[in-house]
Order: C-alpha cells, then structure tokens, then sequence
C-alpha cells in the first residue's frame, strides 16, 4: 500500500477536485477518509488527535489480529498521477455558476456556463443540468400519479445528456467526472453494460471519486459481473471490494478488507461503520453495539447507518438507548429514512405498532426503495395481525432485493400465522436459500414442518440439524431434535441430542425444566440399556432436583440396586415417565 | 405526459380534446348570420356538425387520434374548407403558448355556450344548447378544465406542445405521400422552396422509413397477441381511410404493432385504456393461454406483459398471465415463483371472477392461492405434492368458511384422484377430512374419492356453482363408468345387491351435465363479473367496421358505442360451451367403453362439430384421436393413416400428445398385423418410454404400453414371457383398481394359454373376463371374450366344437353389430372352424355354410393386412375346396395362403414415410 503520506496528498487534492466540481457527497466521503488516517506517531500533537482520541479504546479490544498493521504483499498498487487542473485560471462564469449550483440553483448554473467549452465547465453544465432533471422528474412524480399507481415521470434531460456525452466521449475529449456522469446518465436510460464499462474507465482514470464506485457498485449484481470488471489496482479499489462484497452477502470477505483498510485508516469512521455493518450481518451484536456507541461519541450527528444500531437495539431490547438514539437522529435530521426508521423501530420495541408503520410509512415516502423499512413495517402488520398488509409489504421488498432473506422468512411466517404451513414452506425454502448460516430460519422452517397439519417429522429433524449445526443461540434446535426422535422412537438417537442439549446447557449454566426432562430421559434409556452406571450418575444428578422426577430418580435407583444384585426385578417399569 | 391509464369514469382533458373543442367553436361560432363564417353552405355546416358528434361520442375510447389523423379526417369531410379548418386547428392549438392562453381559450367556450334558460332559440343564431351532445361535451371539458391543478394546466401545454410537433413531421410525410400519389398540391410552391422542401422530406422520409423497418423488426420478434393489435389495427382503420380497404396483411399489422409500441413506451403518445379494459384483455389471453395451451408464443406474451407492468404495476393480474404462460410452456420456477408473487400481491381477492363477492372478510382469500398451487403441482405431474397441497386448501377454506372454494377444491382434488393412480393415500389424506369421512382412513382409494365427489357435488349444488355442479357430474359419470359401487359399511345383514356397473346412473350424470346450458340459456349474463364486459366490447371491436365510416350521409362513424358495454355476443361463455362439449366426449367414451361403436363415432362427430371452437386443444386431439381409432379398426390403415396426417398438421405434435400415441397405437397394431415384430417391439418401447415419463406416471398409457408389450411377446411366440407380462400387468390392475382394463387383460391372458395350447388353463381366465365384462357392462368385450371361449372349447377338442358354435352364435349379434374387422374376421374363421371339426357336419352337403364366412373374413383382413388370419383363412379355404374336389380354386386359395405366410415370415420392408419419421423423431 502506497504510504500513508501520498495517501494524504491525493485525497487532499482530490477532496479540492470534486468539491470544485460539485460533487459532494464524493468529497464529503473522502474528506472522511482523510482524516481516518492514522497519525504518525513523530508529529503526534494532542490538537492533531483530538479527532481520533475516542476512538483507541474500541481498536484495543477488538483488533483480536494484527493483520491490520501489514498491508498484504504481493499487491503493486498503481500511483495514479493526480490529475492536473486544466484551467489554472477559474472563469468568473464558473465561478458564478457554482455559486448558483450551490444555492440549488441548478439550471440556472446550466445558463450560465452554456458557451464554457473548457471540460470542467462542461462537465458541472452538464451534471446541472441532470440534477435539475432529476429534480424536476420527482415532482413530476407526485403530480402525475395515475390511478394504477403508475408515474412515468422520467428526466427529461437525460436524451440531450447522452447525446452530448457520447459525442465528447468519441472525441475523447472527456474527463473523467465527464465519464461518471455519462455512466450515470447511461444507467438511467437502462444501458447497463455501456454504463458499466464507462464507469470503470472513469474509476481507472479518477479513482477518488467514490461515488463513481457507488455507481459501479449498484451495476454488479453478481460475483461474476464483478470478477468480469477490469479495474486497475489502486488502494481505492479495496473500498470498492470491501463494500461490493457486503452487498453480495459475502460478509467475511468484507471484514477481512475492511480490517485491513483499517491499519491505514484506522479512524475513519466510515470503515468503523461499514465493519459495524458487516458485523451485524454475521449477528454479532455485542461487539456492533459498541463500534456503534464508539462511533457517535466521536460523530454524534451521525444518521448515516443508524437504522442499523438501531435495529442492534432492538434485538437486545435496549429501550432508554433506543429512545436516546431516536431523540438524537430526530433532532439532527428529522426527514431522512433513517431517523424514520429508529423511530418506527422504537416504537415497536414498545409495542405501539400503529404508530411504528406511521413511521416507517414516512421513511418509504422518503426513499421508496428503502428495503429494510418495507421489511420492517411488514414484521409490523404480522404483530397487528394484519397479514395481507403484511404479506403485500414483504412482498415489494422481495421484488426491490430478492435476496433479502428477512423478507422472505416474515412471507413464510405470515403464511404459517394465516394456518397455510405447506404454502409457507416455499418462502422459508428460499429464506434459507439466501441465509443458510441463520439458525432461526431453519428452526422456522423445521416448526413448519412439524406443524400439526404437516407432520412431516423427518424433515424438520434435518431442518433442526442444519439449525444446531450453525450456532443456534437460543438452544432450541437441540432440544426439539432430541423429542423429535424420542417421539420417533429413536433413543439412540435422542439420547445423544439429549446429551448434548446437557452439555451445553452445563457449559451456558442454565437452569430450567429441560435439564430434568433430559436427565430423565437419559436416566431410563441408560437404565433400559442396562448401562447402569450412567443411568445412576444422572439418576444422582437428578436428586438434586425437587419435584416428582426426584421421586421417579429414587425408585430407577433402587430398581437398578435390586436388578445389580441379581434380584428379578419386580415391577420397575410402571416408573417410566 | 398523457400516457396515464385512466381510471374508469374519469375524464381528463387531453390535447385531443382540445382540438375537439376548437372545432365545437368553429362549428358553433357565436355570430348572427345563419351560415357562420367559413362555411358556404348549411349541408357543409351540418356535416360538420355530424363529424364532431362521432368525434365527441368516441372520446372514451381506447386510444386517441393524432393531430395528423385528425387533420386527414378533416381532409375528407371538409371539402373546399378543408385548408382553412386545419389551419385555423393547428394555429389555434400553437398559439397556445401559456397557461393564460389556456384560461382565455376555456373562457372563450363558455360564450359559446347558451345561457342555461336559452332553449327559445332566436332566428339565425347559433347557440350551443348546453344539454345537446355538443354541449355537453363542452361543459365536461371546461369542468375537467376548472378541477385541473396549475401543474395539470402545464402538464396539458407541454402535451399540446408534443401533440403538434408530431403532427408536424408526420403531416408533411403525408404530403409527401401525396406529392408521390398525385403531385397535385405542388403548384402553389416555388421551386426554391420546392428543393427546400424536398430536402426535408426526404430526409423525414428517410426517418420515417427507419422507424418504420425498426418496429417491423420488433414485430418480428414480438409477435404481437393478435386481439390486441388487431383492435389497434381497427382504429387504425377508422382513423386513416387511405389504409381501409387493407386485408388485414403482414404491413398493416406491423404497422399496427408499431403503433402498440409506440403507445405502450411512455414517451410516446397517448395509451388510454381503462383499468377495466386490460382486465379484459388479461381475460381473454387467459382463456386463449388455457384455450391453445403451449401453442402459444412464450416470449411474445411475456414482452407484452412486461411492457403492461411497467405501465401498470399496480395491476396484479399481469403476474398471474404470466404464470399460466410459464405453466403451458413447462417452466416451473417461474411459475412457482409468478404464481406467489400474484397471490402475495392480490391476497386473492381480484381474479377469480367466479368467486362471488358475499364473503370479502378482510384477511385476503390465501386458500385460492393453495387450490392454484395444488393444481400447478398437478399439471407439472407431482401428484403427492399437488394432494399435500389441496389438503392445505381444504382446511384453510374451512376455517375461512370459504365455501365456493372448497367446492372448488374437492373437484380438484376428485379429479387428481381419478387421474393419477394412488395404491393408497393413508398419510396424505388425513385428519381435514374427518367432518366429510367420518369412517376414517380404512377406506380405498375409490371409496374415498367416491366420497369426496358426493360431498363435492352437495356443496356445489347448495352453492349453486352450476359450472362445478356439470363437472361434478360429469366426473361422476366418470367413476360410475369404471367402478361398481359398493355399501361404504358392510355391516349387518348383508342387503341383495347387484354387483354392477349401472349405464342408467352414468346417462343420467351425463345429462344432468346439459342442464347447465338451458340454465345460462335462459339467465343470459349472471356470469359478467368485472372485466367480463370490457371482453365483450373488445370482441366487438374486433368485428370489421362499417365501410362507410365518412360518407356525408353517415356521421356516426363509430359502431362502437358506450351501450355495447353491456350486450354480449353470446350468452353462453366458453367454459360453458367447454363443459357441455366435453360431456359429448365422456359420452363417446362411454358408448366406446360399452361396446357401441356407432353411438360412440356419433357423440365424437357432434363434439368435433359444434365445440370445436370452444374446445381447448387436448380436447380436441383425443376427439380426433378417437375418429381416427374408430377409421382405424373398422375401415382399415390406409384410411387411418391418411386422417392421421391431417390430424397432425392441425395440431402441432408436441412431446407428449395425444396424437403422438395414437400414431404409435396405430404403427404397433399394423406391425404385429403384418408380422415386423422388430418394428412392433420398438414401437412398444417408443409408448414405455411416453409412459414413464418425468411427470406423472400415465396409469393408462403405462398399462397401455405392457399390454402391448405382452401382445408383442404373444405375437413372436415367446408364451411364458407373455404370460409373466401380462400377468403382473394384472397385478397392476388390480392395485389401481383399474377395474375394465383387468377385463381386457384377463382375456389376454385366455388368449396366451390358448395359443401356447393350455386351453385348459386359458378357460378360466376367459371366464373371468366374460364376468367383468358383465359387471361393467361391457358388452363389446364380453362379445370378444366369448369368441375367444369359444376358441378356447374348439380347441379342446371336436366334441366340443358344438358348444363353441351355440357359444359364438349367442355373441354373434354383437360381434357383427359393432365389432372392428378384426373381430368379425376372427368370428367368422371360428365359425368356419367349428363347422369343419364338427364330425357330423359334411362339407359336401352345405359348402357354402363355410366358405361364405371364410371369404367374408379374407375380405375384410385384406384392409388390415393382417397376414396371420389371412393365411388362416385361406387354409381353411384351400381345404374345403380339397374337400369339394374343385383343385383350381384350391390352387387358388393355396398360392393366397402361402403368399400371405411368406409375407409374414419375411416382412419386407415396405416404404412408410410416416413409420421412417416417428421413429427418426423419436
């Protein structure tokens, strides 16, 4: 990896190019990774770091391996020449303009730059012009919404766009901002093949504009599509990776880059973010609650990836934090869906489900392709027992992002609620399809199954095995598998669940009537095995025990004393459970 | 942008409507002399007149004209005005630049408009009455006008804008049409311009030819769904009387498709058609999908469809015609997935039209999902699967108390049950049948699909579901047909009863099945739930226009009016017509399973000729199926052969079809005949390979295929190979309960022993045959199985030769009466034979009592070619004439007998192109 200090150079100049160009959200996003990286310790000043103080606590207890310190061998990273400016001298018209771009104004900018033929001109006249576009389309939006719910409000300006673009482009008289634009423009028009490869030219040419990745990003669907890419090998390039990866559900591979972009920018909160994220998505939510309270103590007007702790919160029944985090978003940005999100997120938590959809309604209002509020307000209308809302909401999400796993699991659910378990089974069939290391879905599943009307016994014994096999934290697969095949008439069988189930139970220390019920069982089946000495040590364990078992222990005991003696036994069996 | 799809009753005021109105101010200009301005006389007022009534009657219709469409209309009624009216429209709508031109415009029409007590009308004026058809046309636009928001007004400028530049460039391609026609219009223009002129027309020209060859691509590929383009078409008929006497040829309707495309992108023009009207449309490819099954194009439908989402995507039936295209074209997960993806949408409450609206509780109807799921899993042959599924909907209709459903559901699952074999069904038919089996699970497969369609027929009668009721019955019919019924609980003394099938029970059934259509004969249309009418009114349009669409007596030019909506071309919907005809298929197969063959043709030649339209297409190959049979057993191959061509043009032969095995029947029956035991074998294994496929086991085609399998064996001599065939073939049956089928293999099974020449061990299984065929009553059979116990007492011995004649003259009437040549032929050799082995008849003495039926035979082997009984025949013959002392003749019958023996020993390979095809196809 290039140092940390050529690093710095061209982010600080790229930050300066794509805020002169008026991208911001691509200069905010590097401005962000510029100041995550990492001081030298020689020019260490308490004011340099100030920043980043807050932030070393959480490195400490969670850089478990140290890879972050060495960058990968092997990997030559190519220097891309910071590009140069081609107009030292800014026209006062561009000037103007970008003040009227910054003031929202954008056709106005358009006007102004209309006979600017240097390539920054053209490139803010022609971005102006799609942002009005753009603009204009989603109020176009609201005032032309059919009855069939159809709007075909579409940006006007995107035919001239492209028509302008491709000319430049076969002229090879563009830029690379040129190029970002033209493949946005291109995917708007549905040309995702063309658009792909301009975008990958853009980022090959101007690799710190990161929305020119976000671009690239939402064009790859598929693994193969992204390993068909040809992108030049730039430290840019690795923020790509990590964060497409994420996207395609490879969440491993993510952590892995985003740890180790972490040894160079090891305070970007961005990354600290996306791991958060990525963290989330492998359902270890100790360790994202605490990158999500490390990262607002040191950005505490932060919405971005909210929803995400918030839905930390949720799962852990947090109810002040939740309602603290609600407060907070609320009061920094109260339209953004995120905020909406918490928000309807809390008030479920607290059970007020009418109002929970209020919200989560208003963040779908925001960004109708918000995936996780259809899916949320779906979990929503299941608990007001209004199923075909409740189906219809799950339903969108599935068709926004089919691989949304939660969708599919709250259909199945809904369809099992509703007494159609064979029907459901198709929905929690591709729930695990998209999440097979989730162990709730395949105990979901596996209770289909198991279901009166069904009955299908076998299956949901395989259902229930995949479930313990990935980490079923609430303990529930190995129980049922041991009843499971107890009812079948397997004891081998579920006398090993049933041990299991024990030991675990042992190893988490828990108590509760399942520990007895297994004892017992273990008890009588080493009894009728004739494997006395087992059967007595848990007939022992089960002494401690008060209750009718305890009684039932006694009398194995004696039974078993009476049969090792050599005595016939008399009448044992009636103490069967 | 106008391409919204309107809401049923709104009306939105459109560029279209605009120009309407500029016109309406023409015609009605409030001026004082009686002949306002432009006009020269009252008959060309008036038809002005006449003109903007049709205009102002059709501006609900589906699709607005262009400008340029417009314009040539005007054209044409216009006469000498015809330049002033289209340049006073077109000024008048590009002077429209603001939207305080619009307000003006709006306000102007309101003068136009007599105030509300003018219906004194003062002498040579012309006042617009406000409740006249113009008048009101214009009050409903000013109105429309006055609701619309200040976004709206800009919205309609920008349309106006759009609606006049492509009248434009389209309007000079229409001159240069002219200028090629005629060249007339040119001499107002200079040369200068001319060349300027031409210039651009050319180049439009250019543009438009592009255009023009790009959308004929498409429609290549596209292969527009003919209903709709040909409704495109019409109105493309009615607006440019240039192309009206077209045939409906490949231009015009490319042209036509390139019209839909256009309408259906959203920056083309103007798409208006009602959310009832796609309803329709959506109907109707349904039933045309179920109608032609896998006929249909898959890829053209579905581009189609995806164009209608995208402009529709709130219109969730799209996913459901896709579904059904992707079940006929066999691809189950997007089926799978369609199919979920519409009932998560729908909640099951649109569709279905049949579903009576009264039980709308608020948590969707998902148990319609199920019955749709089950039959999927039916038609893509998983069986188990499909029954687990239907179980499902049994319950959930139950608990939702959805009644109709649950009809619907038993005649579902009543219907699996009959057509797929299940040995047993304990483990999958459980515990939601209990309120309808009280008995429980100890019942028979039969027994309990006996009782579901009791239950199933109750329910639907009290429901008065009537389409259900008549296929209840008629798959009653069905199982009456086959199954001899028994007491459920046979307990107590055990009550007389006759074990036997009753063809009474099954006529009845099967007329209780017409009932249906004097029902909807005389209720007319009960059945038009939504979309229904909006069919009928596409149908309508369909129908070819009046030819005299804007002659000056006609004004009227639209056929279509607003009142069609609610008459309807016929009273009797398909699935009616569908339902009735296939009771005329049961009944054939009835008269066929009985022994009429007559009666049987009768019934398939009514179905094949008055249902043919209404049938779907596997209906109407096995009637086909069935005439070609019965050609083939009574007139011979050739005929058959020579049908079965036809046939098969007219259906396309897929995979599986019907035809296919019928050809392959055909093919087995001539090898054996003629002796091509190789070929008769390969055959076979052709319909063992059809039997066994992916999807369901064919219990029919399976046991079809050992039986000739163990026909085969039979024929090439191989007797304990045969027997063991046959045999577990039996076994088979009887697991199935494939109750006339073990019949016919019983008689097989007599007819192997006899061959073998264990007629001692064939007698049995002959009369086991004989008492099947009297328990079901099938008398054809019975006939046959007496013929063969006849062989079966000859061969025996000659002392037995009397009782095999009394036996075979009893049969006689049947055999001859409705018997195949086969069977007649075989009759009449027997015949022969007893005569001959009977020592106290002499040949001398009655000659002609033997030859008579042997020559009878040979006559009527010789269309089948079936050597083996040929050469029987004429060895006989030779004998008899030995007998005689007539040495010529039995030379004669001689040279016959050995020819047709060497022929059967040698098959030679006879040229047979449709032999040669199956099996390079196969």
């Amino acid at each position: 990896m290039s140092s940390k200090e050529s690093c710095r150079i061209e982010l600080r100049t790229a930050i300066r190019q794509l805020s002169d160009r008026c991208l911001y959200s691509a200069s905010k996003w590097a401005a962000e990774q510029l100041v995550g990286i990492e001081q030298d310790p020689a020019k260490f000043t308490p004011s340099n770091t100030r920043f980043q103080r807050g932030s070393s606590s959480i490195h400490r207890r969670f850089r478990t391996n140290e890879i972050t310190s060495t960058p990968p061998t092997g990997v030559a990273y190519v220097s891309t020449p910071v590009m140069e400016e081609d107009e030292a001298i800014h026209g006062d018209f561009y000037l103007l303009a970008k003040s009227y771009f910054d003031c929202r104004e954008y056709r106005r900018a358009a006007h102004v730059l209309r006979d600017q033929t240097g390539k920054k001109s053209v490139f803010l006249r022609c971005y102006a012009l799609y942002l009005a576009g753009e603009k204009r389309k989603e109020e176009e939006m609201i005032e032309l919404e059919g009855p069939l719910g159809k709007s075909d409000a579409v940006n006007r300006e995107l035919v001239s766009l492209e028509r302008e673009l491709a000319t430049l482009c076969k002229n090879n008289t563009i830029d690379p901002f040129g190029l970002y634009l033209y493949g946005l423009v291109l995917k708007e028009k549905g040309n995702e093949n063309l658009a792909r490869k301009v975008l990958v030219e853009s980022v090959n040419s101007y690799p710190w504009n990161w929305s020119a990745w976000s671009e690239l990003q939402s064009l790859c669907t598929t693994v193969d599509i992204l390993n068909g890419l040809n992108l030049s090998n730039h430290w840019m390039k690795e923020f790509f990776l990590a964060s497409i990866y994420q996207e395609l559900r490879m969440h491993n591979e993510s952590l892995s880059k985003y740890e180790n972009l972490q040894g160079m920018f090891t305070f970007s909160n961005y990354i600290q973010a996306q791991i958060a994220k990525a963290r989330y998505s492998l359902r270890e939510f100790e360790q994202v609650e605490v990158i999500f309270e490390d990262l607002l103590r040191n950005d505490p007007y932060r919405v971005e990836d909210m929803d995400t702790y918030s839905n930390v919160l949720y799962t852990k029944e947090c109810f002040s934090a939740l309602s603290y985090l609600a407060h907070r978003v609320i009061m920094t940005d109260k339209y953004r869906p995120e905020s909406c999100c918490i928000i309807g997120n809390y008030y479920s938590l607290k059970g007020q489900h009418e109002k929970s959809v209020v919200y989560f309604r208003r963040a779908l209002k925001l960004n109708k392709n918000y995936l996780s509020a259809w899916t949320l307000m779906g979990h929503e209308y299941v608990e007001m027992k209004n199923t075909p809302a409740a189906v219809d909401a799950y339903r969108r999400a599935v068709d926004i992002n089919p691989r949304d796993y939660r969708a599919w699991y709250g259909l199945g659910q809904a369809y099992e609620m509703m007494g159609m378990p064979h029907y459901a089974l198709h929905y929690f069939r591709k729930s695990v399809f998209f999440q097979p290391i989730d162990s709730r879905l395949w105990i979901a599943m596996a209770q289909c199954y198991e279901s009166e009307q069904l009955h299908m016994l076998e299956e949901a014994i395989k259902c229930y095995k995949r479930a313990a096999n990935c980490n079923d934290t609430e303990a529930i697969a190995l129980h049922r598998l041991a009843i499971l095949h107890r009812e079948l008439d397997q004891p081998e069988e579920a006398a090993f669940y049933y041990k299991k189930d024990l030991e675990r139970m042992e190893a988490e220390e828990r108590e509760g009537p399942n520990i007895v019920e297994a004892l017992m069982f273990l008890a009588t089946h080493y009894k009728t095995q004739k494997k006395f000495e087992e059967a007595e040590v848990y007939c022992t364990r089960l002494l401690d025990y008060t209750g009718p078992e305890r009684e039932t222990a006694k009398s194995l005991l004696r039974g078993m004393r009476i049969a090792q003696s050599g005595f016939p036994s008399m009448d044992v069996e009636h103490f069967h459970p | 942008m106008a391409g919204v799809v309107k809401a049923p009753g709104a009306f939105a005021i459109t560029p279209h409507k605009v120009s309407v109105c500029i016109l309406v101010n023409i015609y009605a200009s409030p001026s004082q002399i009686s002949v306002p301005f432009p006009f020269s006389s009252v008959s060309q007022h008036n038809r002005l007149g006449l003109y903007l009534l049709a205009l102002t009657k059709s501006c609900d219709d589906i699709l607005e004209p262009k400008l340029d469409q417009l314009i040539n209309q005007l054209r044409e009624i216009g006469g000498l005005l015809d330049h002033w009216l289209t340049d006073h429209v077109t000024s008048r709508l590009s002077s429209l630049s603001s939207p305080d031109d619009l307000f003006n415009f709006f306000n102007e029409l309101r003068e136009t408009l007599g105030g509300p007590d003018s219906g004194v009308m003062e002498d040579d004026q012309v006042i617009l009455d406000p409740n006249s058809n113009l008048g009101m046309f214009l009050r409903r636009c000013i109105l429309a006008f006055n609701l619309l928001t200040f976004e709206g007004i800009c919205h309609l400028l920008t349309n106006i804008g759009i609606y006049c530049k492509e009248a434009i460039s389209s309007c000079s391609s229409y001159e240069l049409r002219r200028v090629d026609d005629s060249g007339n219009d040119f001499e107002s223009l200079s040369e200068d311009e001319n060349m300027d002129l031409n210039l651009v027309f050319k180049k439009i020209n250019e543009e438009m030819e592009a255009r023009k060859r790009a959308t004929e691509q498409v429609s290549f590929h596209l292969h527009l769904p003919k209903e709709l383009s040909t409704l495109v078409e019409d109105i493309e008929v009615s607006a440019d009387p240039k192309s009206e006497h077209n045939d409906k040829g490949r231009e015009s309707s490319s042209y036509a498709s390139g019209e839909l495309l256009r309408d259906v992108d959203p920056n083309g023009g103007v798409f208006l058609l009602t959310n009832w009207q796609i309803q329709g449309y959506l109907m109707e490819q349904a039933d045309a999908i179920e109608k032609h099954g896998s006929s249909f194009t898959l890829n053209a439908f579905e581009l189609t469809l995806r164009q209608l989402q995208k402009l529709a995507p709130e219109l969730h039936r799209v996913h459901f015609l896709r579904y059904l295209n992707n079940l006929y074209h066999d691809d189950y997960f997007s089926a799978l997935e369609n199919l979920h993806r519409y009932f998560d949408y729908s909640a099951g409450t649109e569709g279905f039209d049949f579903v009576p609206p009264a039980g709308c509780n608020s948590f969707g109807r998902y148990e319609i999902a199920l019955l749709c799921l089950g039959m999927m899993h039916f038609h893509f042959g998983h069986p188990k699967k499909a029954l687990e599924v239907l179980t499902e909907a049994v319950r959930v209709s139950q608990q939702h108390s959805n009644d109709t459903c649950l009809a619907y559901t038993l005649a579902a699952m009543c219907n699996l049950l009959s057509e797929i074999g299940f040995s047993t069904t304990s483990g999958i038919l459980g515990s939601p049948f209990s309120p309808m089996i009280s008995v429980g699970t100890s019942l028979s497969v039969q027994q309990q699909l006996f009782v579901l369609l009791k239950g199933s027929l109750k329910r639907a009668e009290s429901l008065k579901l009537k389409q259900l009721v008549a296929a209840n019955h008629l798959a009653m019919a069905k199982f009456d047909l086959t199954h001899v019924q028994r007491p459920l609980l046979s307990f107590g003394p055990k009550t007389s009863m006759k074990l036997r099938t009753c063809p009474i029970i099954v006529c009845k059934e099967l007329r209780s099945g017409y009932h249906l259509i004097s029902e909807f004969c005389c209720e007319g249309s009960t059945m038009t739930a939504d979309g229904a009418f909006s069919t009928a009114w596409l149908k309508n349009l369909q129908k070819p226009m009046g030819s005299l669409v804007l002659s000056q007596d006609n004004g009227s030019r639209n056929n279509y009016n607003p009142f069609l909506f609610f008459t309807q071309p016929s009273s009797i919907p398909g699935s009616v017509m569908q339902l009735v005809g296939s009771s005329y298929l049961h009944r054939a197969t009835a008269w066929e399973i009985y022994g009429s063959a007559p009666l049987a043709r009768a019934n398939a030649l009514v179905y094949a000729t008055c249902f043919a339209d209404a049938s779907s297409s596997s209906d109407a190959a096995l009637v086909h199926v069935k005439l070609i049979q019965h050609l083939a057993v009574f007139k011979g191959y050739k005929e058959a052969f020579a049908a079965l061509k036809t046939a098969e043009e007219k259906f396309l032969c897929v995979s599986k079809s019907r035809i296919l095995i019928m050809k392959l029947q055909l093919l087995h029956e001539r090898a054996l005949h003629r002796g091509h035991l190789k070929l008769a074998q390969q055959v076979c294994d052709e319909l063992g390979v059809l039997a066994s496929s992916v999807t369901a086991v064919d219990m029919e085609l399976k046991t079809e295929a050992s039986l000739r399998h163990a026909r085969t064996l039979l024929a090439a001599k191989q007797f304990s190979q045969a027997a063991a065939v046959a045999h577990s073939l039996f076994c088979m049956c009887y697991k199935f309960n494939l109750q006339v089928e073990s019949a016919t293999v019983l008689l097989l099974l007599a007819e192997i022993h006899m061959k073998s020449g264990n007629a001692v061990v064939g007698l049995p299984y002959a009369l086991a045959s004989l008492s099947y065929c009297q328990t079901f009553n099938l008398d054809l059979l019975r006939a046959s199985a007496t013929l063969t116990l006849a062989e079966l007492w000859l061969s025996l011995g000659s002392n037995h030769a009397k009782t095999a004649l009394t036996l075979l003259h009893g049969a006689f009437p049947m055999i001859l009466g409705h018997g195949g040549l086969e069977l007649c032929a075989r009759a009449y050799i027997t015949e022969a034979k007893c005569y001959l082995s009977d020592p106290s008849f002499s040949v001398s003495k009655n000659p002609e009592l033997v030859l008579d039926p042997l020559r009878q035979a040979a006559d009527e082997l010789q269309a089948l070619e079936h050597h083996e009984l040929m050469a029987e025949a004429f060895y006989l013959m030779a004998i008899v004439f030995d007998k005689l002392g007539q040495p010529e003749q039995r030379e004669e019958a001689a040279c016959s007998f050995k020819n047709h023996v060497m022929s059967l020993d040698h098959p030679h390979d006879v040229e047979d192109p449709i032999q040669s095809d199956t099996l390079l196809n196969a």
